[in-house]
């Protein structure tokens, strides 16, 4: 494991800035596995869709756009944050790096209350996962990134352990938390135009 | 923190931010009520998308600092999923059900 003292420096924007794969390669090879997994998700949704655009579009009718668009920019907001956790950590300001981790967690907190109110709201209004092939989707696309978004949790308390500990220190670590969390971000992205926004 | 790429940091989530927000306009282009089949719409969410998609990859990511390799094989899939997205669509198009 390598120390964040021990680190060789990785100056951003510099012109001798050297290449290097940010965290683990073993993550880097889930995370472009977990991307082809959901690309054909995706393509069966679309499928789908386009064979019976107006069942999708009148269920579709029944998700608030504007509640897809606050979620993804507080998913966005806290890969801002893990992104920014990173570089205070290969900086060696370890109480900023955590800071960040705890802001990320925060707004992925947030992420996850939103997620369960707009669920309990579509349920509320007789929306449910039988009700027709939308909401299949619509529940089966939002629950799996749900639970990865629960386990992004898990890489950020990782993190956290690891910052705030002397001994266990690894910035190769702390970067393949952020490189998971990250990739729960853009599958959300792809999610929230499928969902909200495609016709 | 590195001053540079801090800024740079907030300049990417601002962009990324701004995109999210226009694609508000476009998911309601055509009124909140219609129901029709609108293409262009699908097409320029899907596109929308993945360039944030790759924007994440790209910045957040660190890719663009990254062996050649991997900033190919993450363009590699971002190319592979919009074009079976898209072409999922013409093809459940083509084959409506009933």
């Amino acid at each position: 494991m390598t120390s964040i003292a021990s680190t060789r420096s990785r100056a951003h924007g510099s012109p001798e800035t050297e290449r290097f794969v940010p965290g683990q390669p073993d993550m880097w090879a889930f995370v472009l596995f977990e991307a082809f997994v959901f690309t054909a998700y995706f393509t069966v949704y679309v499928f789908s869709r386009a064979r019976t655009p107006d069942v999708f579009r009148q269920s579709q009718m029944h998700l608030d756009l504007r509640v897809g668009v606050v979620n993804t920019l507080l998913l966005l907001t806290s890969s801002l944050f893990v992104a920014r956790c990173v570089q205070a950590a290969r900086e060696g300001s370890y109480r900023a790096a955590t800071t960040n981790a705890f802001l990320t967690m925060l707004f992925g907190s947030v992420f996850l209350v939103s997620k369960v109110r707009e669920w309990a709201m579509e349920i509320g209004q007789g929306f449910t996962f039988t009700t027709d092939e939308f909401f299949s989707f619509y529940y089966f696309l939002t629950a799996i990134h749900f639970i990865h978004l629960l386990i992004g949790f898990v890489a950020l308390a990782v993190a956290v352990r690891q910052l705030t500990s002397p001994a266990r220190r690894s910035q190769v670590i702390v970067e393949t938390c952020a490189t998971y969390w990250h990739t729960i971000d853009f599958l959300w992205v792809l999610i929230f135009a499928l969902l909200y926004v495609m016709r | 923190m590195n001053a540079g790429f801090e800024k740079r940091l907030i300049v990417v989530w601002l962009a990324l931010s701004t995109i999210t927000i226009v694609q508000l306009g476009v998911g309601s282009i055509d009124g909140r009520a219609a129901l029709a089949r609108n293409s262009a719409i699908t097409a320029s969410a899907i596109l929308i998308a993945l360039i944030k998609v790759r924007i994440i990859i790209r910045e957040f990511m660190e890719v663009r600092h990254a062996p050649v390799l991997l900033g190919r094989l993450t363009d590699l899939w971002v190319v592979l999923t919009g074009a079976v997205l898209l072409g999922g669509y013409l093809a459940g198009t083509a084959f409506p059900k009933g």
